[in-house]
């Protein structure tokens, strides 16, 4: 188990968490970090986050893309996590019609379900393919039990359940919200507690004692096509 | 105002198209257009019912499909019937006068139908009221939804006016001008997205109007060559000016998108690589079907026969270009994982199809039970008067 000053890091995570929680909400920044090194490419983080959430088939908050890297034989294998990027300047909201889709004072990207007309422009508009459509498929097909599959998942801390094409979020875009719900019940996201390899980090960047604050002012940080100047506030550790 | 007779058709000439369709002498075109909208209105019901997962091949990879096609290429035949309208009053009054009604109302209807295939794409249309209680200014989709709404208004006015025998000469070119915003702004719309190499273009705005002028072109030029061939006028005058037009829609067409495809390959962005990818269907399709062959059939004849076959050929291979306009965006994951495709084809499934059907039969009904009824030779006869 990786420690930082003799702690395990999840605890580490944990009291920061707990710290940002006690400050007004506008004060906070939430942002991840991955280390790609630590990465093991289990797809821990992408079946916990399903479970979590709730997702329908080929909707993957949180997908990992594997890559053979190098030429024959020097090669390897490359993981990189792909979460929502909580843009700051985001290119979803924008062209949302019905400002359905929103980014908080806390620097997380929302989608409020009841309002989405579903238009699929900001799937259109995300530069990192991050936001995917329900259209009412279910693993279970039309199977006619599908009691698991119907459940509420809690997301945005509010009661979602996938009865019929006419209730949400059927219909609506959806995305990864750094598992919001959680994270105001004090919880860390699912994917930072999954994550077999310990890669990945949360926290609260406007604290300068977190321990995501202190990762990501390391040199050997990038932030995924930053060229695009979108801001994600999504690190990757190399 | 009279609304029967003038800017709808007679209650007695409605229930006389009803007992003709009953007694099976409404006419192939009529009753190939009911079956086309029956079986339309059962797909887009399906749809509503069952859903966009059991019946529509849209997915995460691509997210809009056919229906959003084909809003968009009914959406340029409105444009273009309203631009044929200003140039045909502007430039060729006398030749023009006879097509004046009928052309402008097309216009509405065909805007009409592309909002029934754009309502079917979405997954909750019934929260469109949103649009009021939370609307969002720095949305091209919000802003192209209030020019829709405008542009509907003022070319029903313009309809009116002509209906009426009362002209105005401000509605009509508030009406060409309210056509320019409102589909420049749904260019606009697929031209601002950054993160899709193949629509980020200051160009699309401009593609937008000059390829809605020519497939306006070619509607109306169907239009005009049936109603010669009906009233038996004189189809080389009053055809004319609609050669003319569909001969600079080609020209400017052909210039759009040359430019679009010669900056397009020049790009070396992620995902611009679409542009090679699709070069074939391109330069064979979207240049030497689509404009130099309707070129070349101009050429050949200017009989109303032929004008409708033109006409009709551009029609069918702007549809499939409009298509491969929306889709070409998605051939190219923006983040490949797992199993997806390194390049994704999209078929529609047979109720995308069958939406296009239904928004195409509702203009052809439209059409002919209005033509059927005599309310565009309302004003004639009154000018006869």
């Amino acid at each position: 188990m990786e420690q930082y000053d003799g702690k395990d890091i999840l605890d580490i995570m944990h009291e920061d968490l707990q710290r940002a929680l006690k400050k007004p909400r506008k004060e906070r920044r939430w942002a991840m970090a991955i280390d790609l090194k630590k990465c093991i490419g289990c797809h821990a983080c992408t079946t916990g986050c399903m479970s979590e959430n709730l997702t329908p088939p080929d909707i993957h908050y949180r997908p990992v893309k594997e890559e053979e890297i190098g030429e024959f034989p020097n090669t390897g294998m490359r993981f990189l996590p792909r979460p929502c990027m909580q843009c700051d300047a985001p290119t979803c909201t924008p062209v949302c019609p019905v400002t359905a889709t929103y980014k908080r004072d806390d620097g997380i990207v929302m989608i409020d379900y009841e309002k989405c007309i579903g238009c699929r422009y900001c799937l259109v508009a995300c530069a990192y393919g991050a936001r995917s459509a329900d259209v009412g498929r279910y693993f279970s097909g039309d199977f006619h039990d599908k009691t698991y599959e119907v459940e509420n998942s809690g997301e945005y801390g509010k009661s979602y359940k996938r009865k019929s094409h006419w209730h949400s979020p059927i219909g609506n875009a959806r995305k990864c919200h750094f598992c919001i719900h959680r994270i105001e019940k004090g919880e860390l996201t699912r994917c930072t507690t999954t994550c077999l390899g310990q890669a990945t980090f949360f926290g609260d960047i406007n604290d300068p004692r977190a321990l995501i604050t202190r990762l990501i002012s390391r040199p050997n940080v990038f932030r995924y096509r930053e060229e695009l100047g979108t801001k994600p506030m999504v690190y990757y550790i190399t | 105002m009279q609304l029967f007779g003038v800017l709808v058709p007679e209650k007695e000439q409605l229930v006389a198209t009803l007992i003709d369709v009953a007694k099976g002498r409404a006419g192939f075109s009529l009753y190939a257009s009911l079956f086309g909208l029956l079986i339309g209105f059962y797909a887009i019901a399906t749809i509503f019912i069952l859903g966009h997962g059991h019946t529509t091949n849209t997915s995460n990879l691509v997210p809009w499909g056919l229906q959003i096609s084909t809003y968009v290429y009914f959406a340029l035949l409105s444009t273009g019937c309203t631009f044929v309208n200003f140039f045909g009053h502007v430039f060729f009054e006398k030749q023009y006068k006879p097509f004046a009604s009928r052309i402008i109302f097309v216009g509405i209807v065909t805007a009409v139908a592309a909002f029934f295939s754009l309502a079917t794409e979405m997954g909750h249309v019934e929260r469109m009221y949103n649009y009021l209680l939370s609307p969002n200014p720095k949305s091209p989709m919000f802003w192209m939804a209030i020019w829709y709404t405008t542009y509907l208004i003022v070319i029903t006015w313009e309809y009116i006016n002509i209906q009426t025998n009362r002209h105005s000469n401000r509605v009509m070119w508030g009406a060409f001008f309210v056509a320019i915003f409102t589909h420049s702004t749904l260019g606009s719309l697929l031209g601002s997205v950054s993160s899709r190499v193949y629509y980020y273009s200051a160009l699309m705005p401009i593609y937008f109007l000059f390829i809605a002028f020519l497939t306006g072109c070619s509607l109306t030029t169907i239009i005009a060559a049936m109603t010669v061939k009906q009233k038996k006028l004189d189809a080389n005058y009053h055809l004319h000016p609609f050669v003319t037009l569909l001969k600079v829609g080609l020209g400017l067409a052909l210039l759009i998108t040359f430019w679009r495809l010669m900056i397009g390959l020049s790009a070396h962005l992620e995902g611009s690589e679409v542009f090679s990818l699709t070069l074939i269907n391109s330069v064979w399709f979207g240049i030497v079907v689509v404009i130099i062959i309707p070129y070349i059939l101009l050429k050949i004849g200017k009989s109303a026969n032929w004008l409708i076959f033109v006409g009709l050929f551009i029609m069918g291979t702007q549809l499939k270009a409009r298509n491969d306009l929306v889709i070409g965006a998605f051939k190219i994951p923006l983040f490949r994982v797992y199993d997806m495709p390194e390049v994704v084809h999209y078929s529609p499934s047979i109720y995308e199809y069958l939406v296009v059907v239904a928004s195409a039969s509702l203009v052809t009904v439209l059409y002919i039970v209005f033509e059927r009824s005599g309310v565009f030779e309302a004003r004639n006869i009154k000018e006869d008067h």
